[in-house]
């Protein structure tokens, strides 16, 4: 008895038609090949009709170049014949297909050997699904992913404007100083200018000096103000916190804060944003200022520590999702900034909230509440992670722990 | 009080910025009419104070570690100071600066002449003469 197709031989228990049947009814599209003849397809069955909108009549006794275009009909003999030479299945887990109808739809393809009954690989079996659907789900996650990505960007630097807002009047008054030196400077001159007046070269002193420092406190708000995406980058943590304390400087001195900063000797450098972690330092000093400010009859005198130092991370990192960088782990190294202020700590009970968005104890009208929840955002960028709790040493106020990423190399 | 027109104005200036400090000496004592104390740090304005015995302090109000509010408060309190004259120099006066920017500014119950920054020197002289002849 010869055989001239997979359709011939006894299936199992079924007669053949009905075995027949079943290939054709299957919802995965079946076809097969003839390797012994230039590939031409011997089966075709009619979700492989429906794919490809070519009906079986028209399909069978063809090859792939009289049914396809060129370059796809190329691409599916060259893993035809990749099947038969290896010997074993091949799994083409998506692929285009334009069809003649011109429409296109994705499928994943399973290709394997049947053999003969003197055990000779005979047939070439094809077995696809259509994927289409999957794949239109896949890409729009990737898309709403990115939109969430740039959503959250958009709204770090939304907050950050609010901080800056704020900011602003304290650069106004700062910049005043200065501008009042050189003012007085030029009444003088305005006096008259004897050459040999030894106030002079004080004087011009003064007044250059006067310039450098308004510079130095706009350009401070103006370098922060720049919008940038993600920036990730080697960062001197001292030199970062320098130019927040310099940021919120104006808010200390009003209320009257000293804010007292001890590094410990050769810290590392930390893999950061500059202009992000400044918005943390800016957002965290402000907290701690207003927490100040929130006590009755407040005295003066109120000194805040910050300190720098190498740390292990001792707790397990919540799982805050996709992250687009790696994070510290349990039991690595990590650089820990701590703050303590001397405010008036945190309400009962609700030291994990103070992170969720629009959480605030401050009255209506005041910040959108959302300041936390953002920099809780910015230290999960960085990989890090931030916490607030109150004081352990039984002084009132809280303390806030940024845990960041220690940089490869120190660099400076 | 007609001899201190011959003998200079005996001011003491507190302000924690030191340039600022040193021009507004320099700008002052030119004419000769005043001659000017500068602290630095307002911590120790009152002890200076007492020693010095100034016609007239001026005080900026924003320091950091103590602000001019204390100062003035710890002056009022001290009683060798108590009937000094004050003027306080301030950022944070909201007046308007073009017609000389003066106002009053209630420092511990009490009210002060205020003067908001940048000043010109003829207001701030003419600012230290008017609360001199005050009562």
């Amino acid at each position: 008895m010869s055989s001239s197709g997979p359709g011939d031989e006894m299936a199992g228990g079924l007669d053949v038609p009905s075995a027949r049947r079943i290939v054709d009814s299957l919802p995965l599209a079946v076809f097969g090949k003839d390797p012994a003849n230039e590939f031409r397809f011997v089966l075709w069955n009619r979700k492989q009709e429906e794919l490809t909108g070519i009906s079986q009549k028209d399909a069978i006794g063809k090859t792939d170049f009289d049914l396809f275009p060129h370059d796809e009909a190329k691409a599916f003999r060259k893993a035809d014949e990749a099947v038969v030479r290896g010997g074993a299945a091949f799994e083409i887990p998506e692929e285009r297909i334009d069809t003649p109808t011109h429409e296109v739809i994705w499928l994943r393809t399973l290709k394997s050997l049947v053999e003969d009954d003197s055990g000779q690989h005979r047939w070439l079996l094809g077995i696809s699904e259509d994927i289409s659907a999957q794949k239109l789900a896949a890409d729009e996650l990737v898309r709403t992913s990115k939109v969430l990505q740039t959503t959250q960007l958009q709204l770090i630097q939304a907050e950050k404007m609010e901080l800056i807002g704020r900011l602003a009047a304290g650069v106004a008054h700062e910049v005043k100083n200065p501008l009042y030196l050189i003012s007085m400077g030029l009444d003088y001159f305005k006096e008259g200018i004897k050459p040999d007046d030894p106030n002079l070269p004080i004087l011009v002193a003064e007044m250059s000096d006067a310039l450098d420092r308004a510079d130095k406190i706009v350009r401070g708000l103006l370098d922060f103000s720049v919008d940038k995406g993600l920036d990730l980058a080697d960062s001197d943590l001292v030199s970062l916190v320098d130019r927040g304390l310099h940021l919120v400087r104006y808010d200390l001195t009003r209320s009257g804060v000293v804010v007292d900063v001890d590094v410990e000797d050769n810290l590392s450098w930390v893999i950061a944003d500059r202009s992000k972690f400044e918005q943390v330092l800016v957002n965290v000093l402000t907290n701690a200022v207003h927490a100040v400010e929130a006590l009755d009859g407040a005295d003066t005198g109120h000194r805040f520590d910050l300190r720098m130092e190498m740390a292990t991370v001792d707790f397990e990192m919540p799982d805050e999702g996709v992250r687009g960088c790696q994070s510290l782990r349990l039991g690595e190294p990590a650089v820990l900034l701590r703050l303590r202020d001397t405010g008036a700590g945190l309400p009962e009970g609700d030291a994990d909230r103070v992170f969720d968005p629009f959480f605030t104890t401050k009255d209506t009208g005041k910040g959108t509440g959302l300041g936390l929840s953002v920099v809780r955002k910015i230290i999960s960028l960085h990989g890090g992670h931030i916490s607030l709790r109150t004081r352990g040493d039984g002084q009132r106020g809280a303390e806030v722990q940024i845990f960041l990423r220690p940089a490869a190399n120190s660099g400076g | 009080m007609s001899d201190k027109k011959d003998t200079p104005i005996k001011v003491m200036l507190v302000d924690d910025e030191a340039g600022l400090t040193t021009l507004t000496k320099m700008s002052l004592e030119r004419s000769g009419e005043f001659i000017v104390a500068v602290e630095n740090d307002p911590r120790k304005a009152v002890e200076r104070a007492r020693h010095l015995q100034p016609d007239i302090l001026i005080l900026d109000m924003v320091m950091p570690g103590m602000d001019g509010g204390d100062v003035a408060a710890q002056i009022r309190n001290t009683p060798e100071l108590a009937q000094m004259k004050l003027i306080i120099l301030t950022a944070l006066v909201s007046g308007d600066e073009t017609t000389g920017g003066t106002a009053s500014i209630a420092v511990g119950g009490e009210g002060y002449r205020a003067l908001s920054k940048p000043v010109k020197l003829e207001l701030l002289q003419q600012t230290i003469r008017e609360e001199l002849e005050s009562v």
